[in-house]
């Protein structure tokens, strides 16, 4: 039967040609502008940290002055971070921020390249599930005894080591010799969740260096600096005394009674420090700390643009305009077919079998908008990435559209389709066999 | 095979109380070709789509084929049409979309039943109305004349018990009317009950027994013997002249 | 002659039709009224003029990581050389790029004592020597530039000096010159205010304080590893300028990563870019809108004038001209479009208010569903009236035809 109403549908869309046209002009134009700012707004929401999102936490401390900022900022001051590593009370725990040198190896014929760069700790890797290819991090002592050590990249190691196991082998950054310990394999989470604040969607860095190394190397910060005083910052030494906050701090924590211990040491940590005078906004201790998982961080250093929000609302706006132009073009076309409806019920369809027979056109007309809104989707995307020079990560098409599009191509065809369906199905047989 | 028992039908809306058929009386027997006849406006219309259950009605009963139909769901009385009864229309009504074969099949294929038969049962229907030459024609390529076989067909292909007829030659020349109406005969001594509504009194006495509807009862002249002729007052035994005096007025406003 | 009654009673009967048509005109003002005003606000964003001349302003970072090199040395040393370069006008270290996304914000404040100080804005904090103001292509309308011996080269020095935007002026000294005013850097560091830039903004274009800016004396070149340089040029010139630049500048040290060339104007272009691509996807979204919306109301009306064809051809038996055919059709169009209109102007202003409530989206003026229900009035009446012509060329003998 379903294939009887697949010819009958196919029949009436080739003998309307313009109105079915128009119909799945509609709909594939609400569809592929929907899915084009969905699939923006998709990428932009993918959370990297999957299951372990809420194990993975940004400590935060409300550590400015009265009448300053108003919120929790990203990042934490060199002491806060000192403090806490000392402290070493999570089950894993990293600093982080980005530096940049130029890298180069003892292959002279290979240009140096200045290199965006990692400066954390040794347990960033299995917070953030960074894949190794061949070594590991640097050993844990590492981080508190200084050591010049480097994880680099597999597509580094191919420029500068063919590709071969290159552990124990030597880079320079900045002419200093640094011992190459592991190599990751290609690593490049979008959004780049572990650090979106210089542009959540940037690659990912290619080299990890120890954060142990900060002072005595005064490794440049690439990253926010955020001050809510004066300082003077002449020398680094003023930056890591100062109460400017440059360093992002991640725990790992599993289960709410880690996580509740770790509140209870953030909250005395805080009180300990306002009795050395610092953290002096008049506010209870246990508010000027908090955990943040990965989803909320993500929400916090708004990773979806405000602007894709407002396109998806609009868009669906848009598609329920289709949505209404198609409802009215359906009962034009449908109500023109009332007396072949009549014939069909005297001869014996029930009102079921009308009802089917026009869903069933409704929803072809809906299949084919959406087969044809993904093309505009998928066009739309090429053209706009390759105009605006938006990240590659946001303009592939995921793929979980493959199975959303023709989903809401077709429920939007079959709730436009409801009502004229019902309508011409519940006509009076009657009433059209007449002849006029 | 058709029995109604004190069937009434009202049509009411916001100003008027219309009684379409008032205690409507009416037994056909199996195999029988029964003409009904009747002025504009009696009730034709509502017995025909009360008969074809096309329509529910107020009060009475209803049993076709022995079985009682009067509330019947959507549902069930699309398969008592489906199965039992044919329809054929004064304007053909053919689906102008599908060409004479799927014309024919689509009762089979509401009936659920499989390729090979169905192409079987078309074939003898268009063949037994002497158009089995032009199944893969569309409707528009026909004649009237030969749109109505086709309907026939179509009515046939299901081989129903029961046949209903609306005006079946009204938009026929004489020469196919009497074409339809030959065919028609044939079919009803085949067995299948037929029941006609016409206006045309030469028609009418072509079947077996007359039935005409004033005032939405049964007025029946016709010799049956069946004995319905209650409810029958004496000031509506209209003279068939005048009968078709105030058809012809009712058809010239119709259509003014 | 218009019969508006019987028209509207004949809509109010005929239920679904025109109450779609409705909705759909209702969806569509409301976002074709919010979109359009985005677009504008967007437009009027990135047509707001930098006060810089971006098209001759070649920008680029050069890393030194030879850790033996005298970092400030070889930054007066490389000024010099792309000054010398064909075709360069002027040539300046700086600590930020404008409209680039990434600088420097700072305050100063009107005293030494941080209990009773004022501060300024948040303002843009350019480092720059006294070739800053020629590169930039700014215009000092009040006061002085700096000279060459009053380079500083760390703010941290004594003896800085500030050139301040007319804006951030204005905002905080009103009517007032603020040349000659001693400002302060927390307690002790002194700045003076020597000049007034008519028109110099930051580098980031979202920001509200995008037009406030201020230039320091310092050439901030010799301070690390990292420097940036502003370098302009003739048009002429600018095209061969990078590889100049890095042949130049290599000749002189090898030690080092010079790239990031990027005009100011094309700096100016990838900040506005989000903004752009704003404005072409609503601008997309309005047209497509219009279209759709006109397209099935030509459908709609289409049939409508086929199923009425015996009606009309009845009406102008009875003596309706042409145009009483014509006018019909378009006087319903305009009843449906005139009460969506307004009620999707409400609504418009209602999505706007929940836009405006939940993203940093300004008010909607009303202008715009008025201006959007013009547009559409107009689209309708076009969509209407090709059809409305076929109806009156319906033969009045149609009437007498059974069909």
């Amino acid at each position: 039967m379903f294939l009887y109403y697949v010819d009958l549908a196919w029949r009436s869309i080739r003998k309307t040609p313009f109105l079915s046209l128009l119909m799945v002009l509609a709909i594939s134009i609400g569809i592929g502008i929907t899915i084009t700012t969905l699939n923006v707004y998709k990428m932009m929401s993918f959370n990297p940290a999957g299951e372990r999102s809420t194990q993975i936490h940004s400590v935060q401390l409300w550590s400015q002055g009265p009448d300053s900022w108003d919120e929790f900022d990203v990042n934490r001051t060199y002491q806060d971070v000192i403090n806490l590593r000392s402290a070493n009370l999570a089950q894993r725990q990293a600093a982080a921020f980005r530096t940049g040198m130029a890298l180069q190896s003892d292959d002279e014929s290979i240009a140096p390249v200045l290199q965006s760069i990692r400066v954390t700790d040794s347990d960033f890797f299995g917070i953030f599930s960074v894949p190794f290819l061949y070594g590991s991090a640097w050993e844990a002592s590492v981080d508190t005894e200084p050591a010049y050590q480097v994880v680099i990249g597999e597509k580094l190691n191919r420029t500068f080591f063919k590709g071969e196991n290159s552990v124990g082998r030597t880079v320079y950054l900045n002419r200093k010799p640094y011992q190459v310990v592991g190599v990751i394999k290609e690593w490049n989470p979008q959004p780049k969740y572990y650090d979106p604040t210089n542009g959540a969607f940037n690659d990912a860095e290619e080299i990890f260096v120890p954060f142990s190394l900060t002072p005595i190397e005064e490794f440049e910060v690439w990253g926010n600096t955020n001050g809510w005083k004066f300082e003077p910052m002449l020398t680094y030494n003023d930056r890591l005394i100062s109460e400017k906050a440059w360093i992002q701090y991640w725990v790992e924590l599993q289960g709410k009674e880690q996580i509740d211990a770790y509140s209870d040491y953030l909250a005395g940590y805080v009180e300990q420090q306002q009795a050395l005078g610092r953290f002096t906004d008049p506010k209870q201790p246990r508010d000027k700390q908090r955990l943040v998982d990965i989803a909320a961080w993500l929400a916090q250093n708004n990773v979806v643009a405000e602007d894709n929000k407002v396109l998806v609302g609009l868009s669906v706006l848009f598609l329920s305009v289709c949505l209404v132009n198609i409802l009215g073009l359906l009962l034009t076309k449908f109500l023109k077919r009332a007396p072949e409806v009549g014939v069909r019920r005297a001869i014996g369809a029930s009102r079921a079998q009308i009802f089917a027979q026009y869903m069933v056109e409704v929803g072809s007309i809906g299949l084919l908008g959406g087969v044809l809104g993904l093309l505009w989707a998928v066009g739309a995307l090429q053209i706009l990435s390759a105009r605006f020079d938006i990240a590659d990560g946001l303009t592939r098409l995921d793929l979980s559209m493959w199975l959303i599009t023709p989903m809401i191509a077709i429920s939007t065809a079959v709730i436009a389709g409801l009502y004229p369906a019902w309508v011409v199905c519940r006509t009076k047989p009657s009433v059209y066999l007449k002849s006029q | 095979m058709l029995s109604m028992r004190n069937i009434s039908k009202v049509f009411k809306t916001d100003l008027v109380e219309t009684h379409a058929l008032r205690d409507f009386n009416l037994e056909v027997n199996e195999g029988e070709f029964v003409a009904v006849t009747g002025p504009s406006g009696s009730g034709k219309t509502t017995f025909l789509n009360i008969a074809g259950m096309l329509e529910g009605f107020t009060h009475g009963e209803y049993l076709l084929d022995g079985v009682d139909v009067s509330n019947l769901s959507d549902n069930k009385s699309a398969a008592v049409r489906n199965e039992k009864i044919g329809f054929i229309f004064q304007g053909f009504n053919l689906i102008p979309d599908l060409n004479l074969a799927e014309n024919v099949e689509v009762p089979l294929r509401y009936r659920g039943i499989k390729a090979a038969e169905r192409r079987r049962r078309v074939e003898q229907a268009l063949e037994q109305v002497g158009l089995g030459a032009r199944m893969k024609h569309l409707p528009t390529q026909l004649s009237g004349g030969q749109q109505q076989r086709v309907a026939i067909a179509r009515a046939l292909a299901g081989e129903p018990r029961f046949l209903l007829a609306d005006e079946p030659t009204g938009n026929l020349d004489s020469l196919m009317a009497r074409q339809v109406m030959e065919l028609l005969e044939k079919i009803n001594q085949a067995g299948t009950t037929i029941v006609m509504v016409t206006h045309d009194p030469e028609l009418a006495r072509r079947a077996q027994r007359n039935i005409q509807i004033v005032d939405g009862q049964v007025c029946d002249f016709a010799a049956s013997g069946l004995g319905q002729q209650q409810g029958l007052r004496q000031d509506q035994e209209l003279t068939p002249l005048a009968d078709l005096a105030a058809d012809f007025a009712a058809k010239a406003k119709a259509s003014a | 002659m218009l019969h508006i009654k019987p028209i509207l009673s004949s809509l109010l009967r005929s239920k679904s039709g025109p109450l779609l048509l409705l909705i759909q005109i209702i969806l569509s003002v409301a976002i074709v009224a919010n979109a359009s005003f985005i677009i504008h606000e967007r437009l009027a964003l990135m047509s707001r003029d930098s006060g810089i001349a971006e098209e001759e302003i070649l920008s680029f970072n050069v890393y030194n990581f030879d850790p033996s090199m005298d970092m400030a040395q070889q930054n007066k040393q490389d000024q010099q050389i792309l000054r010398a370069l064909p075709g360069v006008i002027s040539a300046s270290s700086t600590n930020m790029l404008p409209l680039s996304g990434g600088g420097w914000m700072d305050r100063l404040v009107d005293g030494p004592d941080v209990e009773t100080a004022k501060s300024t804005p948040g303002f843009a904090f350019y480092l720059g020597n006294e070739q800053m103001v020629d590169t930039l292509g700014v215009k000092i309308v009040e006061g002085r530039n700096f000279f060459a011996e009053e380079i500083r080269s760390s703010p941290a020095e004594s003896g800085i000096l500030a050139l301040v935007s007319k804006p951030l002026a204005q905002a905080f000294w009103g009517e007032e010159s603020p040349v000659g005013k001693i400002m302060y850097q927390g307690t002790d560091q002194q700045v003076e205010i020597i000049g007034v830039i008519e028109q110099l903004q930051g580098a980031w274009v979202d920001h509200r304080n995008f037009e406030y800016s201020v230039i320091a004396n310092v050439d901030w070149g010799g301070q690390g590893a990292n420097s940036s340089y502003m370098v302009r040029a003739g048009a002429a010139a600018l095209p061969g300028l990078k590889d100049s630049i890095i042949a130049a500048l290599h000749r002189e040290n090898p030690n080092r990563v010079i790239d990031n060339f990027k005009t100011i104007a094309e700096h100016r272009a990838s900040s506005y870019r989000d903004h752009e691509l704003m404005v072409t996807i609503l601008s997309m979204m309005v047209v497509l809108l219009l279209l759709i919306t006109s397209l099935g109301l030509a459908g709609m009306v289409m049939f409508n004038i086929e199923r009425r064809t015996k009606q009309i051809g009845t009406r102008r038996a009875l003596g309706a001209r042409k145009r009483d055919i014509m006018s019909y059709f378009l006087v319903e169009n305009y009843l449906i479009c005139l009460a969506g209109g307004i009620l999707g102007a409400l609504l418009a202003v209602l999505l706007g208010q929940q836009l405006m409530k939940f993203y940093s989206l300004p008010k909607l003026e009303l202008i715009y569903p008025l201006l959007t229900l013009a547009g559409l009035l107009l689209v309708t009446t076009m969509a209407v009236f090709f059809p409305a012509r076929k109806a009156a060329d319906i033969s009045p003998a149609l009437a007498t035809r059974s069909v």
